[in-house]
């Protein structure tokens, strides 16, 4: 009877496993998003002088744990690092520096608090801000999130960089608070009034999901973070969408989100 | 001190379910290394909470008391500790190797294979900008690049089993509670240890996943008191399958977007997110709940674990230091090949397959040449 059981065990894996990897086998996931879910709202003017002029981009990476790579099972997947090698070969003759500061839970204020000390040297002409899924988890004000928005967009404007911000991942732990679209809704208000690029990853994330794409293609098994497709994909196209911004117009190619 | 030692340590023989089971945890950490790897769903990782890294990690603490309790009760704590110490030595060598084994084989990789890709990864990798600063770092256990966090975390923990072996062999139930408050408060205060480049912090949280380790060497100790659980049974048997289904359910509802709508936002508001770095209590449970099934389906004497079908699996577990660092450079291997063939499921299962053949053949190997000395020499 025991033996029976264990016999049992093995079989019902192996049934799933056959199961299973055809399905794996369809869902390779795509890397895509709709061309007006790129567009990022504002023109990044600083950024693209900076390119056109200087043959130089210098890029801050600020944000969490997103940032900071967690997740990836290489940081090499990590945005920022594709940012780095998308633009790289994307801007020949172009020197592109791309600096992490990604801080695994922070929040918009603890952000902010470091906004000058953290840009400053790097003379950023662009900062990246991943912001919004750690205040949403904490519930965190709306009111005084969209202050330490402004405030840190302010600190980093005086020092010379333009934004983009990029707003929460659309994933289980996120979709499953009440009010994370109000924490979106929150940063495109301040994008749009401090006139800031916005990566709109939420939607885009969404749209993968509505597509049919289930979570275990670019979510790791916390349920919260972006697994190696998530990061590389979101990588990919947040190149794009700045590629989009900061190319001379006589360059600019049709994008081809795939 | 032998009278303070419960004889369930000290019983001769070995038990060979943790070999076997210990072997498997090394299998699924392979499989499961290799990024997007179709065999991972011949792994645990999809069909619940926990993964083969509890398995581990369990297992490793289980087998800590016996080795080191005997050795203790024969020539006394200091030369228990010695060895214990010696052990951890051999941990930090091979995982030193390791990392450099690891980077070469990526430099191999990128120059003499031609692909630049991988020379500008090593790069980021934080090993361009400053080898010397990386170098120091990694020296230090704090610099762990790609899937090199498991054996720092063995370190750790290895590293403080001589003060709490005299404790656990006396007094297991205290170690359990010493160590879930230990986990409870690291977690609320969010202690870790630093990595490199700052501000990372260890992957594998030692203050959170020594509660894995240490209920596991208490285990080792408590085994014959756990027939005290067998008066119920069936209804634990019902609650931790129940839970297993449950499980089952919310990891399967990560591939299938139909079954995700049917989990209520309330209870994912309270599952998510399921912590990795810290081991959440839903890990901890699920490991626990699988545990106790196969604690109930697979008796020490069972006959089919002498089966010559799962001697290879055996073997892997007797030897599972070498067979793991074989196992972790393998990964990266596999996850080059597989790239050259475009992530082709066929290369995958082929690469899989003869990765966990190498591993297999590391073992027999290691096992050919110890034939003659300590057959209980483990941990």
């Amino acid at each position: 009877m025991r033996l029976g059981a264990l016999l049992l065990a093995p079989l019902a894996f192996l049934a799933c496993s056959t199961v299973a990897i055809p399905v794996a086998w369809a869902e390779k996931p795509e890397c895509r998003a709709r061309r007006e879910l790129l567009d990022l709202g504002n023109p990044l003017e600083v950024a693209r002088a900076a390119v056109a002029e200087h043959k130089e981009l210098r890029i801050v990476a600020m944000g969490s744990s997103s940032t900071q790579g967690y997740g990836a099972t290489n940081p090499t997947f990590s945005y920022p690092a594709q940012l780095k090698m998308k633009l790289d070969a994307a801007l020949p003759g172009i020197a592109v520096h791309v600096v992490n500061k990604g801080v695994g839970g922070q929040d918009a204020e603890e952000m902010t608090a470091r906004m000058r000390s953290d840009v400053t040297p790097s003379h950023a002409q662009l900062v990246i801000w991943q912001v919004g899924t750690n205040s949403a988890i904490r519930r965190y004000p709306l009111d005084k999130f969209a202050d330490r928005l402004r405030a840190g967009i302010d600190i980093g404007k005086s020092i010379g960089a333009e934004f983009v911000l990029m707003n929460l991942q659309y994933v289980p732990a996120i979709v499953a608070l009440p009010d994370e679209e109000e924490y979106a809704r929150v940063m495109a208000d301040v994008a749009r009034e401090k006139k800031t690029g916005l990566f709109k990853r939420f939607e885009i994330m969404r749209s993968w999901y509505d597509d049919g794409m289930p979570y275990a293609n670019f979510v790791t098994n916390d349920g919260l973070h972006l697994n190696d497709f998530g990061q590389k994909c979101i990588g990919q196209l947040l190149s794009l969408a700045i590629l989009n911004a900061v190319r001379p117009p006589q360059l600019t190619s049709e994008p081809k989100p795939k | 001190m032998h009278g303070s030692v419960p004889s369930s340590v000290l019983a001769p023989g070995r038990d060979i379910r943790l070999d076997l089971f210990r072997g498997l945890a090394l299998w699924f950490i392979f499989i499961d290394h290799v990024p997007e790897n179709v065999l991972s769903w011949a792994t645990v990782r999809n069909y619940g909470f926990s993964d083969a890294t509890e398995i581990f990690v369990y297992i490793s603490g289980y087998t800590a008391v016996i080795a080191y309790a005997r050795m203790m009760v024969r020539e006394g704590w200091f030369r228990a500790a010695a060895r214990i110490y010696r052990r951890v030595w051999q941990l930090y060598v091979a995982h030193i190797l390791l990392f450099v084994a690891f980077t070469a084989q990526i430099a191999w990789v990128s120059t003499a294979r031609g692909m630049p890709a991988l020379i500008e990864e090593m790069q980021l990798l934080g090993l361009g900008q400053n080898p010397f600063r990386a170098i120091l770092e990694a020296a230090m256990l704090k610099f762990r690049p790609v899937n090199l966090d498991v054996l720092p975390l063995y370190i750790m923990l290895l590293a403080g089993f001589p003060f709490i072996l005299p404790l656990v062999v006396r007094w297991p139930k205290s170690v359990i509670v010493g160590s879930v408050l230990l986990y409870a408060v690291s977690c609320r205060f969010d202690w870790n240890l630093p990595g490199y480049p700052e501000p990372k912090v260890w992957f594998f949280n030692p203050f959170a996943w020594q509660v894995i380790f240490y209920v596991g060497a208490a285990m080792a100790v408590l085994a014959p008191e756990l027939v005290w659980f067998d008066r119920w049974r069936w209804p634990i048997s019902i609650a931790a399958g129940l839970y297993l289904v449950f499980a089952g359910f919310i990891a399967l509802s990560w591939h299938y977007n139909w079954l995700e709508r049917q989990v209520p936002e309330l209870l994912a508001r309270y599952l998510y997110p399921i912590d990795k770095t810290n081991v959440d209590v839903l890990r901890i449970v699920h490991f626990f709940a699988i545990a106790w099934f196969v604690r109930l389906l697979v008796p020490r004497d069972a006959a089919f674990l002498k089966s010559p079908l799962l001697l290879p699996i055996r073997r892997c577990g007797e030897h599972s230091l070498q067979v793991f660092c074989v196992g972790t450079f393998l990964a990266l291997s596999a996850q080059v090949v597989d790239s050259v063939f475009e992530d082709s499921v066929v290369a995958q299962i082929i690469v899989t397959i003869v990765g966990l053949g190498i591993m297999c053949g590391v073992a027999y190997g290691a096992h050919w040449f110890r034939k003659d000395a300590r057959p209980e020499a483990f941990t």
